[in-house]
């Protein structure tokens, strides 16, 4: 470390802000130079007397000349949005409305898809395979011990309509299809 | 501090006009002291401060506790009108009071004594003439200080004088950490020098 890069780091050593290294190289730099020993003692000098400046005081007239002034000011009238802005700055209160905010979105989402309600299947020409149909793996007898499955979507259990989750697709005649140009 | 400063700030926007009262009541001496410190000039400095407040008043519903901390706010409000005053003051010859501390207990007939002894260091016991060397390195000092360039001088008297930290000097004068503590490390090498035919008074 030079005297320049020693003067550089004054501030940092005199409020101990230096790392180990920098502060070793510092130490190091000042016990071989005089001229920085004088430079950072004056330093620490000029830095006290500054902070022992005496502070100035306000005029005994200054609070009642300023809520005179005070008085004839018109306040900034606050905005719906901006009383808004103000409740959301509050981190709990903003967190808590961003969650009633989602909860409200999926409440609406799950409510206009009816993604609850067992009246409303596919109905895209899929054959469905009732509980009557001797093929399907559930037992009629003993709903909750379905054949050759080991789970169940339980809300097929629940449910007061017939048995319609389970669905084998149509086959495809190929022979009727259009090839359109090609094969 | 600055949580009593939040709560009087969101008591005011609910209408309570005596928590700004309370707020100009502990801010209004060190607001004043960064000012004349900066400026040189004490009665400007108060004229200064009350249009600080005033600003702080009209504004003060759209202050938002938590994200800014008052004292920031204060002090980057008076910052720009510290510099609003230097910038219009341009040319002009400028008026300073020579001796802003005497100034303040000038109805005091000790008032200079007593203000002297005040800011003299402990160990020395009260001499006519030690006061009267305080005094001149008290001026010395603000001299030097007033005359430092704008860009070294804020970041010199938010630290050393106002007691900030560095943080709040940082977002105050918009500036990165490490250009703050490089400038008031500047700052303080530029008063040393100024300082130097007076290191046999300190």
């Amino acid at each position: 470390m030079n005297c320049l890069q020693t003067e550089e780091n004054f501030s940092a050593h005199y409020e101990d802000m230096l790392d180990y290294k920098t502060l070793q190289r510092f130490e190091m730099h000042m016990t071989d130079c005089g001229a920085c020993q004088k430079e950072y003692a004056e330093f620490i000098e000029s830095v006290k007397v500054s902070q022992l400046l005496p502070q100035v005081e306000p005029s005994s007239s200054f609070h009642s000349k300023l809520q005179q002034r005070l008085s004839e000011e018109p306040r900034e009238k606050i905005t719906f949005w901006q009383r808004i802005q103000l409740i959301l700055n509050t981190p709990k209160l903003a967190f808590g409305v961003v969650m009633l905010l989602i909860l409200a979105t999926a409440g609406t989402v799950i409510y206009q898809n009816n993604l609850f309600s067992p009246d409303t299947q596919p109905n895209d020409g899929i054959d469905y395979i009732t509980t009557s149909d001797p093929q399907s793996p559930f037992d009629n007898n003993n709903l909750l011990q379905p054949r050759g499955f080991d789970s169940v979507d339980p809300f097929t259990f629940f449910s007061t309509q017939p048995m319609q989750q389970h669905y084998i697709l149509k086959q495809v005649s190929y022979t009727t299809a259009s090839t359109a140009g090609g094969l | 501090m600055s949580e009593l400063d939040d709560e009087l700030m969101q008591r005011f926007q609910k209408g309570d006009e005596e928590a700004f009262n309370l707020i100009v009541r502990r801010h209004q001496q060190p607001l004043i002291n960064f000012i004349a410190r900066f400026t040189g000039d004490k009665d400007n400095a108060e004229d200064l401060a009350q249009e600080t407040f005033i600003r702080m008043y009209k504004a003060a519903n759209r202050y938002k506790p938590g994200r800014a901390q008052f004292k920031t706010w204060m002090y980057f409000i008076a910052k720009n009108l510290c510099k609003n005053e230097m910038r219009n003051r341009g040319r002009r010859d400028r008026y300073r009071v020579d001796n802003i501390i005497t100034e303040d207990n000038s109805n005091n007939e000790n008032g200079d004594e007593i203000d002297l002894i005040a800011s003299a260091p402990a160990d020395v016991s009260f001499q006519p003439e030690v006061a009267i060397e305080r005094k001149e390195l008290n001026n010395a000092i603000h001299d030097a200080i007033t005359e430092l360039p704008e860009q070294y001088r804020f970041p010199l008297i938010l630290r050393d004088i106002q007691g900030l930290s560095y943080d709040e000097i940082s977002k105050i004068l918009e500036l990165r950490s490490g250009t703050t503590k490089s400038r008031i490390n500047r700052a303080r090498l530029m008063l040393k020098d100024k300082l130097k035919p007076y290191m046999e008074m300190l």
